[in-house]
This record gives structure tokens, sequence and C-alpha cells, in this order.
């Protein structure tokens, strides 16, 4: 790399903001180029100046923000709920206090049941079928026969319930499984929520560092963390941490992968903590980072 | 039941409640828990006012701003699907409402707040807020004209140009999540922050 190019990638390599190959070309290059240096730390001079412009937030405003939106809200309803479908509709109407629903409902099902039974088409599986249909299907491939019709292969998924205890093996491989795998955020949230409750095996621990590394949700990258705090003295995790501190986008990832940090003190890991003083934009998260140096008895700058 | 939460100077939520996450309040204020939801705007009502004041550089506006930020979360909170954090969710709403009054300014042309005076380029806005200002007064000087040479750099960005370098510079935010706030890809991100502190470098220049 050139000093053209090395001085085009300055601006976005003191926001961290290159890739890593690059900003290791740029790094060769300005151990050896003054002019490249020179022009790094004038960059640095100008946003340090850039920092000095005043900071307006004022608690004055804001609490008048906080009233006004206390009003506000009073005065907005907010928008409907989608409709949840007929399942959870029908779950909302057996919460309703009403006299006799139980009853009333157990009679709407044995009718429901009968009528389903009667008036469904034979050809339908009407009466004949003796399971419940798959409730997802999914279709691999379709392939013309030799008769004119079709061969269609069909993944079918049936839903059931699974119950069980926490300490039940089957039930912790299917909660690794929903935090590894499940689309749905909320699903991997509660997951982990439970999971941290209930076990400490290896392949818990490792769930979550998967998590905390490369789940792309933040809720669920903090509610992993927060999962991972019995394991504080692990050296797997704390190393995890310290690479969630240089690297997770979220600052409130960041900080709770700190607080994280602080409960032992390892020396292992006092150069990403350094590099982290470096290299951190948030204010904040830099301050934690230099007090926690500081705990350890180590130097806050790499020499 | 959420009593834990706590927000400090930097925005950043630093005690979540350890049983009950930020997830747990959204659905709880889904289902129409008043108190939820107020718990969850104060999770990030002083990042949104500081967002909105330091690029919008007026409080009158940035009250606005707030209001129909968290007013547009409450109305529809109940389509919010965890598909994004709830905080990309929230800034992508702030920033959407901000570039609207940075471009509504751009078109009205708007009078900037930094003006020329005795003292030389001084934002209006920042000596309104330094009620009591203390220490060296060359010093003071000195800072109140590199606030107003600031103010008047990033006065002369784009609209989307000063949200990137605000959102990049001043609250920490990476690219690629900025891009998703503004509805661009991280790569245009880049070259918008690449432009932008460029600008400002030059506008600054003589004055460093």
């Amino acid at each position: 790399m050139n000093c053209q190019e090395t001085q085009v990638e300055i601006p976005l390599y003191v926001y961290g903001e290159i890739s890593s190959d690059v900003e290791e070309l740029v790094e060769a290059h300005l151990e050896n180029c003054q002019d490249c240096g020179r022009e790094l730390s004038r960059q640095r001079t100008f946003l340090h100046a850039v920092d000095q412009r005043e900071d307006l937030t004022d608690a004055a405003l804001l609490t008048a923000c906080r009233a006004d939106l206390h009003r506000a809200v009073h005065t907005v309803a907010p928008a409907p709920k989608p409709w949840p479908g007929w399942f959870a509709g029908l779950r909302e109407f057996s919460a309703m206090h009403i006299p006799f629903r139980v009853p009333v409902g157990a009679m709407a099902l044995v009718l429901l049941g009968w009528l389903g039974a009667h008036y469904t088409p034979e050809r339908f599986g009407g009466a004949r079928a003796g399971v419940a249909e798959p409730m997802f299907s999914s279709v691999r491939s379709v392939q013309p026969d030799a008769s004119g019709g079709v061969q269609i292969a069909v993944d079918d998924v049936q839903r059931h319930v699974v119950s069980g205890s926490l300490r039940d093996p089957r039930i912790q491989a299917l909660l690794v499984s929903a935090v590894r795998e499940e689309t749905n955020p909320g699903v991997r949230v509660e997951s982990i929520g439970v999971l941290q409750k209930s076990a400490d095996s290896d392949e818990i621990r490792n769930a979550l560092i998967d998590a905390i590394t490369h789940d792309p949700n933040a809720t669920v990258r903090l509610k992993a963390i927060e999962g991972l705090k019995q394991y504080g003295g692990d050296a797997t995790v704390r190393k995890a941490m310290a690479n969630v501190l240089l690297k997770d986008d979220d600052p409130g990832v960041r900080v709770k992968a700190i607080d994280l940090l602080t409960t032992h003190h390892d020396d292992s890991i006092v150069s990403v903590l350094q590099d982290v003083v470096q290299k951190e934009d948030n204010s904040y998260i830099r301050t934690r980072t230099r007090n926690l140096l500081e705990t350890m008895k180590a130097s806050v700058g790499t020499y | 039941m959420y009593e834990a939460a706590e927000t400090v100077s930097a925005g950043v939520p630093v005690a979540l409640p350890l049983e009950s996450v930020e997830a747990e309040l959204i659905r709880a204020a889904q289902n129409g828990d008043g108190d939820a939801f107020e718990r969850l705007v104060r999770l990030y009502d002083q990042s949104v006012l500081r967002i909105a004041i330091n690029l919008l550089r007026s409080p009158d506006e940035a009250r606005d701003v707030y209001q129909e930020a968290f007013l547009k979360v409450y109305k529809n909170l109940s389509s919010f699907r965890f598909d994004c954090s709830f905080h990309t969710w929230l800034y992508r709403i702030v920033t959407n409402i901000c570039l609207d009054h940075l471009r509504r300014r751009k078109v009205r042309k708007e009078e900037s707040t930094v003006v020329q005076t005795e003292d030389g380029l001084v934002d209006r806005i920042s000596r309104v807020a330094e009620e009591h200002p203390t220490g060296d007064p060359e010093r003071q000087m000195w800072n109140r004209q590199l606030s107003g040479r600031i103010s008047l750099a990033l006065d002369a960005l784009t609209p989307r140009e000063r949200t990137v370098f605000e959102l990049r510079h001043y609250e920490g935010l990476r690219l690629r999540a900025i891009g998703e706030m503004i509805g661009t890809s991280e790569e245009a991100a880049k070259n918008c922050l690449f432009r932008a502190t460029h600008k400002m470098r030059v506008s600054l220049e003589t004055f460093i």
C-alpha cells in the first residue's frame, strides 16, 4: 500500500471502520512512513477538536419532554393488535370470566368434533381420519409421472407440546436447539432465560457463547451474556466477552460484557482491554475499561 | 418488576433488570401496560433527545422530535415483532424524523444558529446553554468560537452526511447499524462519513 492509498483509508481507519485486511496493510505502512504517521496524527487532532462541540442536552428539557409525552399518550390510542388468529382468539375467549364457560366450552368442543367427523367429505379423510392433519408442509420436489399425474415429495411438520423437567436432557437439548436455530428472536430470548436458570453444562455454555458471537439480535445477545454470568471465571467465556467488547456493534451489549469481565480479574485479557481503551468510541465504555485496567493494576496504554 | 432499569449519561442501559429484559417490557407494553411503556421510554429517551438536539441545534424542534418519535412507537408497538432490536427500530424512527426536519430546513433555507459576533463566530444555542461560565475566560472564548465553527461546518453538510457523522462520531454507533437506521448500505454510510469528515476538516483546517 502506498502513501496515497493509505491516506484515503485514514479517515475510516481512525473509526475502526475498515476491514481487518486493509487495516493490517495501513498499519504496516504507518510503521515505516512518517508522512502518513503525521497525517494520521492530524486526523486525530481534527477529530479531537470536533469533540469540543458543546453537548446541548439539558435536564429541564428532558423533564418537559417527558411531561409532554405523558399527556399525549393519554389522548392517543395505540394501534390495535393484529388479529392473533382463530386459535389465539379462542384462547383469549377461554380466559374471559364468563359464568359456566367451562361446561359451555366443553359442550361446544364436543359439538364441533361431532360436526367435523360427520360432515367432512370422506375423500379428505372425514370420518375415517385417525390422526390430526400436519400443521406445516413444504414441497421438496415435484415430478410428473407416466400416467399423466404428478408425484410430490412433501415434508410435513407436526406441532406438538413437549413438557418435562428443566433437568431433563431432552428438554435441555430442545432449548439449546431453539437458541441456535429458532428464527424468532423472542423464542431465543425465552429459551436462554430458561436455560440460565436450569443448568451448567458445557453444551449450554457453548450455545450461549455462540449466541453472543453470532446472534444478529442485540436483545438475544444481552440475554445470553446474562446467562453466562455464572461462568464469569471461565477462560473461554472471558475470551468471548473480550471479543464482544472489541467487535459488537451495540453499546448496550458491550457494557454488559464489561460488567461480566469486572467480576473476575484475569491478566490474559489485559492487552484486549488496552486495545478497547484505544479504539472504543463510547466514552462511558472507555472509562469503565480504563477503571477495570486500573483495578487490575495494569497500564492503561500499550507502550 | 422492572425497577432495576437505569440509564447513564451516554444513554447506554447499564443495569438492565436481571429477570426482565427489554423484551419483557416491550411485551408488557404491547399488552397495554402503560407503566412498562414509560419505563421502556426511559431506557432510551436521554439518547433520543441528545441525538435530536445535537442534530437540529434547536431545543424546540428536539422537543417535537422526542414527542413524535415516542408517539409513533406507542401507536405501532403492537406490530413490533422483534425482527430487529428495539433500539435499532427506535433510532430508525428518530433519525428519519430528524432527517425530515433537516431537509425541510434546507428547503426553507433557515437561518443558521451560528452568528458573527465581536468574539468571532458563535453558536447562539451554545451561548444560551452556557449560563454559568467558569474557568479561564480566554479558553471559554476560544471554546465558543470553536463550537461556532463546528456548528457552521456541520450546517454545510447534507442532511444525510450530518446524520451519519452525528451517529458515528458523537454517538459511537457502528456504520452497519447506522446504514440500517437510515435505510442504506454499510458501504453508502462509509462514503457518507468519508465525505462528511473531509468537508468538516476542510472547514476547520485554518482554525485547528
